[in-house]
């Protein structure tokens, strides 16, 4: 028995309503110029739910006739018992209870085993099927351009990934089996009340316009109830956690009253929609009880009317109105179900978007990393992201093979747009971008890109590093290790390479996280590089040994270093000003400084007074504003 | 609250007595609406007795327009008494947010000390939540009682032997189950953690999705990705198959017992010790017992839960303050001089440091731990274990801490951003204003910590959201918010801790110039190595092993002191 089968009515626990569907993770920001991922139509969604069932069909065939062999069986039930009250009323011998009973003992063990048989076969079937979505919709989700996936935000993805593939398999584990078992009970009693009288099955129908009407009504009214309820308790975590986080900076500025209105209201506007739930799936009940009423009255008004007839005996009756009973359990459970099934199709309809979304083959590992010559040229090549707004203006550069060019200047120059065409992320509205000659592809080309982003992929410190290379030795990854300063305190970890790190193992420092990140890169052993890393913060000791361990990765590599430090400057063989999307000034470090241009200006106020040696002037006064002064904008 | 340490035991009582009266009315009508749905087999018996074996009309109109009652009774109990329970949930568990907020943010802090945000986000929302269903357990499980106190009475005037069979064999029922399907439970949760871990990882291939791009790996992230959903497969299907033999072991079981009833019963019926309807009554009734028996199996485990969210909510709420807290007026005017003595704490091991009044100061470290543990001891997030911090000559923990902060505002380097727009953030004490259009003042402090610039390069200028901590901006935009902010405050006393880190070398010499002069006049304390906002203090003070060990300006430091070199010149 489910908590929902009590014979009569709703299970009393506030717990099992379905209006609590705590759903914390927050919706993807709603912005207006997103362009979210598809969403597939309920006949797309059908037809990929087809194909992938089909290579199972015989669990489809096998599981479903269990299930109805189960169900089957169990409605012998109420004509068994129905015959124990003709037996009494014919007040016949006590043995003539003997074989009903036992008949009632074989039906019990019959039906548990089928049953237990059946949901098995169904659940294997169905976990079956989410596994292999779930792999296509990882395998696609990897392989879509990263230009498509910033066009949709970086919550879209995530949150499909997590929120739906989590709804599917809730009610792949629930609803489905439970939708299953509700409904070929509610379908096999309903033929059973046919076979005792088809008039039983009229009388019980008389409840059906009033559950079909009312389980309408409810989803119409639920379902934008729930969502909203669902974005309120996500707004409430959210201001929560936003407070909380932020609690030494709320006591910092003594800003307890606001945050606290703020939590309050958050709260109550959560805690009023819930209410507003709860009112509904009570509203909901109630119908459903009148439906019950209903049906329950008019059959045993038939009931009555055959027997006084004749047309049925007093245990047909009987075994009607027990039929009826008994579907009290089963449609209340579906119906409750409906709501989750709904927010299942929903979540199943954004997978299969994913799933359908074109997207070029994957690369094979390391693929194209031969390359004629390692060489990036960039002609009179323009961006930009929103039209009207270039970020890049005809930028011309050329860095030779095994060169090593860092770009430098204030945020908003370019710097980063440029690094993410070089890599192949985007294609320049306007001019050409060759590595090696050829356009740069977004992934598995020549170009091997660092970024800001760092991140730990979750498991041990070795499967982190083999996903740049599958088939590295453990002496690679010692070597990788030790070539960025890494090997020191990997070895200390607690299970060394083989200790999980990553969400739900050792977080590690950003900059550690960071010379994991370099140590791929000489694993992956791209013969071009771009590193466009900020984690570093400038001055502290971890940016000397990040400085070194990417010295050590880019050895031998054509590199575009974006500068977030002088100091990677410094050590490149050529510097690029960019200012406003425009090259302001380009050459090496030396020659910069001795043009005495904005780099210049730059480097002094960057170093104090350790100015170039030719320079004989003591602490320069900070240049105000040694920033290549934009024109304003637009 | 009292000298007695607060447990979680008192924070489940307060919470439900301070619903008292809606859980009283939610148990009254939820006993009204178990005697309805007790009643419904019961009347079902006596209608196929007396009306359809005894063929007569009158009595079925009597007892269908009883039904009807029951119904309309029963019906209305639940609706009524099910939404004062939910409600006296959800206020509880308000209420209790809103307590372990007030314990979060109080001046004297300490309630994160050793908790992650997230954990005390989950402990005011989560944990309040299940606390708050204490009270719907509670009366649910008055409603059990009462259903099955309402059965046993019907079962017992009709039959004591079948009676005591239906009220002995039920529990022992259910018991049987709960013990065969034991291993099977413990089994399947086990494997239902393994399974999970396929989730996780598809998450986090997507976290990581930009870096595989950029290593050009993604092949091998979709073979592990398949490996490891092929496993969780594995899992899924031996917990899953597990529960599926509980739930027909349960049915056997259920229908075993009924065939039971039926012996007995028919038995009895047939002596004429037991009426027709009476044993149609009797299945009925031992089908619904299931029903309240099962409710006191799930109270059980909702009270288990209550009791463990309340000891967590207790422990919060009972945490001690991080900080003594005084009450003294913070002297007025503020002259603004700060001056340590002999303060240890962590990495500062004696440190004596003046910072004069109406100066700009910088302060380099060796050791990064060095600033942190000074920088919370002048923000009063801890007192130092040894040693004196005087502001004007009055020690720090003699003043109130909530008026100590308007004096003297220490600017963390990782301050949090809060959900909404710039000019919001940046004056967050203000009304926010129509259009989030920034006062002058807001307009000069922007200026200052060239954020002007970044509200320029955003879409819809001040007005434009963050996003939770911050997260539409970059770490510069971030960065120069921040120091808005805390020169917008305009403390008697700021203390800035590095506050350009993510920003790129030209747009920090323009900060550095522009906090300079902003401040001028007023205390400011610069933390920090970067060389381009040392050079615009007045002076410089170099910490190494937790004490003073150089002084003077910048210029005079990278021409002496080496340690301050290789500190500040990376």
């Amino acid at each position: 028995m489910t908590p929902y089968d009590t014979p009569a009515g709703p299970p009393p626990q506030g717990g099992g309503t379905p209006h609590t569907a705590p759903d914390t993770a927050p919706d993807a920001a709603p912005d207006a110029d997103r362009a979210l991922l598809p969403t597939a139509t309920p006949a797309r969604t059908r037809a990929v739910v087809r194909q992938l069932v089909r290579p199972h069909r015989g669990l489809v065939v096998a599981g479903f006739a269990t299930m109805v062999l189960a169900t089957g069986v169990g409605l012998l039930t109420q004509p068994l018992l129905g015959h124990i009250v003709d037996v009494v009323t014919a007040h016949r011998s006590p043995d003539a209870l003997t074989w009903p009973v036992v008949g009632l003992a074989g039906v019990a063990a019959v039906q548990g085993l089928m049953t237990a048989v059946g949901l098995s076969l169904l659940s294997r079937l169905g976990e079956t099927v989410l596994a292999r979505l779930r792999e296509l919709f990882v395998e696609r989700a990897l392989a879509l351009p990263l230009e498509r996936l910033e066009q949709a935000g970086s919550g879209d993805l995530s949150a499909r990934v997590t929120r739906d593939v989590s709804r599917v398999a809730d009610a792949v584990r629930g609803a489905l089996p439970e939708l299953t078992r509700s409904g070929l009970s509610i379908v096999l009693t309903l033929g059973a009340l046919a076979l005792l009288d088809w008039r039983f099955l009229l009388a019980a129908l008389v409840a059906v316009p009033v559950q079909a009407h009312t389980a309408r009504w409810y989803m119409t009214n639920a379902v934008p109830l729930y969502a909203r309820e669902r974005i309120a308790t996500g707004a409430q975590q959210q201001q929560l956690l936003d407070t909380i986080g932020g609690a030494r900076t709320v006591r910092a500025y003594r800003l307890q009253d606001g945050h606290t209105r703020r939590v309050t209201a958050s709260s109550r506007a959560a805690v009023e929609l819930t209410m507003r739930g709860v009112r509904l799936v009570l509203r909901f009940y109630g119908r459903l009880h009148i439906a019950e009423y209903a049906g329950l009255a008019s059959v045993l008004v038939t009931g009555f009317l055959l027997v006084r007839s004749g047309a049925a005996s007093v245990g047909t009756a009987t075994a009607a109105a027990l039929y009826f009973l008994g579907l009290f359990g089963p449609v209340n459970t579906a119906l409750v179900l409906l709501d989750d099934a709904q927010s299942a199709t929903a979540g199943l309809a954004r997978l299969v978007g994913v799933v359908d979304e074109p997207a070029p083959p994957l690369p094979a590992q390391g693929a194209a990393r031969a390359l004629g010559e390692a060489s990036v040229t960039l002609s009179g090549v323009s961006h930009a992201y929103v039209p009207g707004r270039p970020v890049l203006h005809g930028v011309d550069l050329h860095v030779r093979p095994g060169e090593r060019v860092a770009l430098v200047g204030t945020t908003g120059a370019g710097k980063t747009t440029l690094a993410k065409l070089v890599a192949g992320l985007h294609q320049p509205a306007a001019g050409r971008v060759a590595v090696g000659g050829a356009p740069p592809k977004e992934s598995g080309g020549a170009v091997g890109l660092v970024t800001q982003e760092v991140h730990v992929f979750a498991g041990p410190l070795a499967d982190d590093l083999r996903l740049a290379r599958p088939d590295a030795s453990e002496q690679d990854l010692r070597d990788a290790l030790a070539a960025v300063g890494a090997l020191g305190w990997a070895e200390a970890l607690p299970e060394g390479l083989d200790t999980v790190v990553g969400s739900g193992g050792r977080a590690l420092t950003p900059d550690r996280a960071q010379q994991l990140a370099l140590a791929r890169l000489l694993l992956a052993d791209p013969p071009v590089v771009v590193l466009d890393e900020a984690t570093a913060e400038a001055g502290s000791s971890g940016a000397r040994v990040l400085d070194e361990a990417a010295e050590r990765a880019l050895h031998g590599r054509t590199a575009l270093v974006v500068a977030h430090r002088l100091s990677q400057a410094a050590a490149a063989d050529r510097v690029v000003v960019l200012s406003d999307g425009r090259v302001l000034e380009d050459g090496t470090h030396d020659r910069l400084l001795a043009a005495g241009g904005a780099y210049a200006a730059l480097w002094h106020a960057w170093s104090g007074s350790r100015s170039p040696d030719p320079s004989p002037a003591p602490a320069p006064s900070p240049a105000p504003s040694p920033a290549p002064r934009e024109p304003a904008r637009d | 609250m009292g000298a007695r340490e607060l447990s979680g035991r008192d924070v489940l009582v307060r919470s439900v007595r301070g619903q008292a009266r809606r859980c009283a009315a939610g148990a009254a009508l939820g006993c009204v609406h178990q005697l309805g749905e007790a009643l419904v087999p019961v009347l079902v018996g006596v209608v196929v007795d007396q009306a359809v074996a005894g063929r007569d009309g009158g009595r079925l109109t009597v007892w269908l327009v009883v039904l009807a009652v029951v119904y309309v009774c029963l019906s209305w109990s639940f609706r009524l008494g099910a939404k004062a329970g939910e409600r006296a949930a959800e206020e509880s568990a308000h209420t209790l947010r809103l307590a372990v907020l007030r314990r979060v943010l109080d001046a004297r802090g300490g309630a994160e000390e050793g908790r992650l945000p997230g954990e005390l986000a989950n402990v005011a929302t989560e944990d309040a939540k299940r606390v708050g269903a204490v009270a719907m357990a509670l009366m649910s499980g008055a409603w059990a009682v009462a259903g099955i106190t309402v059965s046993a009475v019907a079962l017992l005037v009709m039959s004591v032997p079948l009676g005591l069979i239906v009220l002995l064999g039920t529990p022992v029922l259910l018991w049987l189950g709960h013990l065969l399907g034991k291993p099977l439970e413990r089994r399947s949760e086990a494997e239902q953690d393994r399974a999970a871990q396929a989730a996780g990882a598809a998450a986090d291939l997507v976290a990581g999705l930009r870096v595989l791009k950029g290593l050009g790996a993604q092949q091998a992230a979709v073979e592990r990705y398949r490996r490891a959903s092929r496993v969780s497969l594995a899992a899924t299907l031996r917990a899953a198959r597990a529960q599926s033999w509980q739930t027909g072991l349960v049915l056997a079981l259920t229908g075993g017992f009924i065939a039971l009833i039926a012996l007995v019963g028919g038995r009895l019926a047939l002596d004429g010790s037991l009426s027709l309807g009476q044993l149609v009554s009797a299945v009925g009734l031992a089908l619904f017992l299931l029903g309240p028996l099962e409710t006191f199996a799930w109270v059980n485990a909702e009270l288990a839960q209550g009791r463990a969210s309340a000891g967590r909510i207790a422990q919060v709420l009972a945490t001690g303050p991080a900080v003594a807290g005084g009450d003294e007026q913070v002297p007025s005017p503020v002259r603004g001089e700060l001056r340590l003595r002999d303060v240890r704490l962590d990495a500062l091991a004696g440190l004596d440091l003046d910072v004069p009044a109406g100066r700009l100061t910088g302060l380099a470290v060796t050791d990064p731990a060095c600033a942190e543990a000074l920088l919370s001891c002048l923000g009063r997030e801890r007192d130092p274990e040894s040693g004196s911090v005087e502001l004007d000559g009055v020690p720090l923990p003699r003043l109130d801490p909530a008026q100590l902060r308007g004096a003297v505002l220490v600017a963390a380097h990782d301050a949090a951003l809060f959900d909404g727009s710039v000019a919001a953030n940046v004056a967050p004490w203000e009304e926010e204003p129509a259009g989030g259009a920034a006062d002058a003042p807001t307009v000069r402090a922007m200026a200052a910590a060239h954020a002007d610039e970044v509200v320029r390069s955003l879409p819809h200028g001040a007005a434009t959201g963050v996003g939770e901590g911050g997260r539409y901006l970059s770490g510069g935009q971030r960065q120069r918010v921040l120091l808005a902010r805390a020169l917008r405050a305009g403390p008697p006393v700021l203390v800035v801790h590095d506050p350009t880190t993510a920003v790129d070398a030209v747009t920090e010499a323009a900060i550095a110039a522009g906090l300079r002069d902003f401040r001028r006049g007023r205390t400011t304390l610069v933390v920090t190595n970067s060389p381009a906002l040392l050079a615009v203090t007045d002076r410089v003070v170099l910490l190494d092993a937790g004490r003073v060990a150089a002084e003077g300006t910048h210029a005079d430091l990278v021409r002496t002191s080496p340690a301050y070199r290789s500190a500040v010149l990376a």
